[in-house]
């Protein structure tokens, strides 16, 4: 048998290895196989961290897509900290295209003003979904049309000391414009790390992210409703994946839980259910 | 930086339930195949650690691998089949049984405590394994109950498992309760919970052990579907609204508006 693609082994075990320490091992396959750092960086979903703009002081998310090097950029200022040589700025002309995720990426002048308003929708979004938290938009240009990332991230009140909870999104599309309509590719990871602690309960971690995607064609009048479908694409996206995270998190671990023990006695449970038998047998007779 | 013989024993030591045999393996040499060759230690370390399961060569019972019925050499005792075993840690297979009869000063409580348990674990578990062991020279006694189930077609997995040492002179037992479980359609999800137990024991039989092992086992179940409530209500609520307080969805095309027209409270946040 041939022997595993690296790339896939690697993508493998992080699926299988704690994810709420999916950047410790992420970095540790890195030492273990250095070729995959750009692909691995580029493909596997992260924890945001957040930073501060020093131009505008608003909070800001940090993501391979706005990275140069070890600057990022700030979708409010439009400024990388720390600032880039002058020979890196500049990025590329209204036309041009650059898949620049992790190359210091600053859109085009159309694409950038569809930047500025994206980030002001989606952090009218933010509010009225998070009623916190910090969100950012990110988009570079295609040959095609232009692709981004909106990323959403949310910490539950870390003075809370019994229970916490981060909730990060990262949304990344690509928009291919075909005159009136526009075809949208959505991948959505949300990572959802909580957990709690007593003195009658112990310590219980419930970590981990979900992944999904979505394609659609959706017409365009012109830029601002390209913002609107983005916006309802991911609004659609995340009530699915909320929906499915309470779901998995707390539904399906606690059936696990009782397939493992039954907290009922399971011969009681046996004679309950042949009685039951017995009883609608004898109702059929 | 860690070593790579390290690094790759943590992969190992981090494995889910029942997924360090499968695809696993194949997945750690990535770029180094030989490696796997020195990962006994980390193998040993896991299965003792995780209360791995195994059958004996002929039988149908699974028995327990853990450093508390460990012979040294490889070797692992059962008591309910008096057998003795070698483990091979990187294949999870039992070979070359000799009869192992236990003795000792406590081996009538050893034998009375696998008696209670084996009612109490065929009443709450549908999968499990259990098992007893003199410990300390014969000072005290361990007791391990593990419970896997595994299911791939449905992308999951999930482990039970608790240990508690009886100590006869003061009739104690210390111990906690770990359960694992891991999901991953599309996705991968970790429950992973840690509960250490005391307490004392009235009447210091078999029966009497097992009997104080299910309550507190029960009591943490029931605690524990208890947190999964309060978290869903608690925590995952005050990260994301399932709508906005509206009850709308965005209204997307007017979205530029929404700032001036309506207080959301945003720009007053971070000035």
């Amino acid at each position: 048998m041939a022997s595993p693609d690296p790339f896939d082994s690697a993508l493998d075990l992080l699926r299988r290895l704690n994810p709420k320490h999916t950047s410790e091992h992420l970095n540790n396959i890195i030492a273990l196989a250095p070729d995959l750092t750009e692909d691995l960086l580029s493909s596997v979903d992260q924890p945001l961290t957040v930073r501060r703009c020093k131009q505008t002081g608003r909070d800001y998310l940090l993501c391979d897509y706005n990275r140069d090097g070890d600057s990022y950029r700030s979708p409010w200022s439009n400024q990388f900290d720390p600032p880039l040589d002058e020979a890196g700025v500049g990025g590329v002309g209204a036309g041009g295209s650059n898949e620049g995720a992790g190359e210091g990426a600053v859109p085009g002048e159309r694409v950038r003003k569809m930047e500025i308003k994206a980030n002001e929708a989606f952090d009218v979004y933010r509010e009225l979904y998070y009623e916190g938290g910090v969100s950012s938009v990110y988009l570079w240009n295609l040959d095609d049309g232009f692709a981004g990332v909106v990323l959403l991230k949310k910490a539950s009140p870390q003075n809370d000391s019994t229970s916490s909870g981060v909730w990060d999104s990262i949304h990344v599309f690509e928009a291919s414009e075909r005159g009136r309509t526009s075809n949208y590719r959505l991948t959505s990871t949300v990572i959802l790390s909580l957990a709690t602690r007593g003195a009658s309960l112990g310590e219980v971690d419930l970590s981990g992210y979900m992944t999904r995607q979505v394609e659609q064609d959706l017409p365009v009048e012109n830029d601002e409703s390209h913002i609107a479908n983005i916006g309802r694409l991911v609004e659609d996206m995340e009530l699915k994946m909320r929906n499915l995270l309470q779901e998995v998190y707390f539904g399906k671990a606690k059936d696990v839980v009782g397939d493992l023990r039954s907290i009922g006695s399971l011969s009681e449970g046996q004679r309950d259910r042949e009685t039951q038998r017995e009883l609608i047998g004898s109702m059929r007779r | 930086m860690s070593s790579p013989k390290a690094i790759v024993s943590s992969f190992v030591e981090g494995a889910p339930p029942g997924e360090v045999s499968s695809g696993y393996i194949k997945a750690l040499t990535i770029s180094t195949p030989n490696l796997v060759d020195e990962l006994g230690p980390a193998f040993k370390k896991y299965n003792e650690e995780q209360f791995t399961t195994v059958k004996l060569p002929g039988g149908s019972q699974q028995v327990i691998v853990s450093s508390h019925n460990s012979l040294g050499g490889g070797r692992y005792y059962d008591v309910e089949s008096s057998c003795s075993f070698a483990f091979d840690h990187a294949t999870q297979k039992a070979s070359a049984t000799e009869s192992h009869v236990l003795d000792g000063a406590q081996a009538d409580l050893t034998k009375s405590i696998l008696k209670g348990l084996s009612a109490y674990v065929k009443e709450h578990f549908t999968n499990a394994a259990y098992g007893a062991y003199p410990i300390e020279n014969d000072s005290k006694i361990a007791i391990i109950i593990v419970a896997n189930k595994y299911s791939p077609n449905n992308f999951w997995n999930g482990r039970w498992r608790s240990l508690y040492i009886f100590d006869p002179s003061s009739n104690s037992l210390e111990g906690s309760i770990k359960v694992d479980v891991h999901y991953y359609e599309d996705g991968n999800v970790r429950l992973l919970t840690n509960k250490p137990l005391t307490a004392s024991v009235p009447s210091a039989t078999g029966a009497g052990i097992a009997r104080e092992i299910s309550a507190a086992e029960k009591k943490y179940q029931e605690e524990l579907n208890r947190s999964f409530t309060s978290l869903s209500e608690g925590a995952f609520k005050a990260l994301r609204r399932q709508l906005p307080v509206t009850r709308q969805k965005i209204e997307w095309d007017k979205v530029a508006s929404y700032r001036l027209g309506q207080d959301i409270g945003g720009g007053a946040a971070r000035r």
